[in-house]
């Protein structure tokens, strides 16, 4: 008797953590979260597989609440061929729940210094493919200050000029304590694959220690070359540093 | 504990990534089967193994799905009776050999085209000898898992006896009370007869096809993706580039690296490109040409059809043949 119920709660058990996905996407929409985990381009293929999980389960559901009245054996019994029973699909509720309930988070310092801030060169994987020469130097995000250095490395043709950039706080190790790298992350496709950016900023006055790892600042100044590390580089000199709340969509692509 | 939480973004967001294309993989798959008559689509298939094995890679480009995706067709291909040849060109190739992933690694790659054609090349190459090998073994079933060889089993008894269970669909649904199919591979190869039922049998089929396979493909799906995550948070991704400078070294270590990423093969060349500046060309092949036939995730859902000895050998032939082809490009192209 105990079989049979298990055995008739188990299609249940696929509806559930079919919908669970659904919903899990949908919310991640909804809230904003996919900034944190895909590339924009995604999101509509996201959403549209959200619904279309909701779509699936509920249709699942609705089948089976027809044959559960007409006491009809509504399909075959299902067998996992890889998992015993119901494993499949409370794995896939387990992890729904949790995405669920677990917030993801932007990656931050630990993950750029991981994945080579510091390394020799920084570059975008896509290339710029046009230039407006007329755009105020203090517009360029950061993003767009890497870009530019892509095209045209050498660091002396852009000094004097003002900047305003957006950005995390990282510590580099290799580095005095009067500079710290402001980050951003790039991505192409989703979390998997975002790498770094970042750009020197060289504090006028006081330390790093004021500004914690992690912590986003708006940083106005202006550009010069610096020999860090055994290598000239381009850094940005503080006049002004502001902290602001963490922006929604905290990549950039 | 950031760690932590790196690694559960990070394996969230390949899971909401793939999701998509593996429900995409899945449809196609039960639309193959329900809509297109496959026996007719078998029947003009060339039974010479080197063409079957050719024209086995190139089908990918009627079903743009990518490494989630291609595992049930080609599980679907084979259990509907296709070549050997034809069954394991398409499910090394068919990640690669489409238009989206074709169209994904020409937008990063514009400005080294060489890469896009070798990548296509190399696939289409290395998926036309291996399916080729294989169909030196004309019985597969001892390298399939139990489920899938006993539908080329129950497959091969119908051909025999013209009136079979299989091509009725009460035997499906069930007279007597005791339900006579349990497993979801006999449940695909008793479908295999329905493109002549109505409508909406066949839709009803579809969407038990759909849950079946999601369930048993996405819970592979999260074991692959979370393997993954945790090994791109906790081994420092410095260990594993230290190892490619050389043209040896490089390829080898891109190979690894496509291994373990288990990167979605629609969007792996722009992972690629970060390495460009790093690497060599034909290691940034050898990842592109590699990484959608055998990684991590991968493997998990191809021990849905096979047993994990066909799946090293699927492996070694085609590390060793990447291998090969890459270094040739190292040495003497680039």
């Amino acid at each position: 008797m105990a079989r049979t119920s298990i055995r008739s709660f188990l299609p249940w058990l696929d509806v559930v953590a079919i919908a669970a996905w659904g919903v899990l996407l949908l919310y991640y929409w909804l809230s904003e979260k996919l900034f944190l985990l895909i590339h924009p381009n995604y999101i509509g293929l996201t959403v549209a597989a959200g619904i279309f999980l909701l779509f699936v389960s509920g249709l699942k559901g609705l089948f089976l609440l027809r044959s559960s009245r007409s006491r009809q054996p509504s399909a075959p019994i299902q067998h996992m061929t890889l998992f015993p029973p119901g494993l499949g699909s409370l794995l896939l509720l387990t992890v729904a729940i949790a995405g669920l309930l677990i917030t993801p988070r932007a990656f931050a310092s630990q993950t750029a210094l991981d994945r080579g801030v510091t390394d020799a060169i920084t570059l975008t994987r896509v290339k710029p493919q046009s230039f407006r020469a007329s755009t105020r130097t203090e517009d360029k995000t950061l993003i767009d200050w890497i870009r530019t250095l892509q095209v045209y490395p050498e660091p002396d043709a852009y000094t004097g000029q003002k900047a305003k950039v957006q950005g995390f706080v990282v510590y580099p190790p290799n580095l005095p304590e009067q500079y710290l790298l402001l980050t951003r992350f790039v991505i192409t496709c989703c979390a998997a694959d975002a790498y770094p950016v970042s750009l020197p900023v060289k504090l006028t006055t006081g330390d790093r220690k004021s500004y914690s790892p992690d912590g986003w600042l708006e940083v106005e100044g202006q550009m010069l070359t610096e020999t860090l590390d055994n290598k000239r580089q381009l850094t940005l000199q503080a006049k002004s540093l502001k902290s602001i709340p963490e922006p929604k969509n905290p990549y950039n692509y | 504990m950031t760690q932590l939480n790196s690694a559960f973004t990070l394996f969230l967001s390949l899971l909401v990534e793939a999701i998509p294309f593996l429900l995409l993989g899945v449809l196609f798959s039960g639309l193959l089967q329900f809509f297109v008559d496959e026996r007719r689509l078998l029947a003009i298939l060339p039974k010479n193994p080197l063409l079957g094995a050719f024209t086995g890679s190139c089908i990918g480009f009627l079903f743009p799905v990518c490494e989630c995706g291609n595992v049930p067709v080609a599980r679907r291909l084979l259990m509907q009776g296709a070549p050997v040849s034809v069954a394991i060109g398409f499910l090394l190739a068919a990640p690669t050999i489409n238009p989206i992933v074709f169209w994904a690694t020409w937008t990063a790659f514009r400005d080294q085209p060489e890469i896009v054609f070798l990548r296509v090349g190399f696939s289409l190459a290395i998926a036309t000898i291996i399916g080729f090998i294989f169909s030196v073994q004309t019985d597969l079933r001892p390298l399939l898992q139990p489920g899938v060889a006993s539908a080329i089993t129950m497959r091969s008894q119908s051909a025999d006896s013209t009136p079979s269970l299989l091509q009725s669909g009460t035997y499906f649904l069930g007279q007597s009370a005791k339900p006579l199919i349990t497993d979801p591979s006999e449940l695909q190869a008793a479908m295999m007869a329905t493109v002549s039922k109505p409508m909406s049998f066949r839709l009803r089929l579809l969407l038990e096809n759909t849950v079946q396979e999601m369930r048993e493909l996405g819970a592979v799906l999260i074991l692959g993706s979370a393997i993954a995550a945790l090994v791109q948070v906790f081994v420092p991704r410095d260990l594993i580039l230290s190892l490619g400078q050389s043209p040896i070294t490089s390829i080898l270590a891109m190979i690894l690296l496509a291994g373990v990423v288990s990167i979605c093969s629609t969007v792996d060349s722009f992972f690629a490109l970060s390495f460009a500046s790093t690497f060599t060309s034909g290691s940034l092949v050898a990842f592109l040409v590699f990484g959608p036939m055998i990684d991590l995730k991968g493997v998990g859902l191809m021990l849905s059809v096979f047993k994990p000895r066909a799946i090293f050998y699927l492996f070694a032939l085609a590390a060793q043949l990447t291998f090969i082809l890459t270094l040739f490009i190292n040495l003497y192209i680039s």
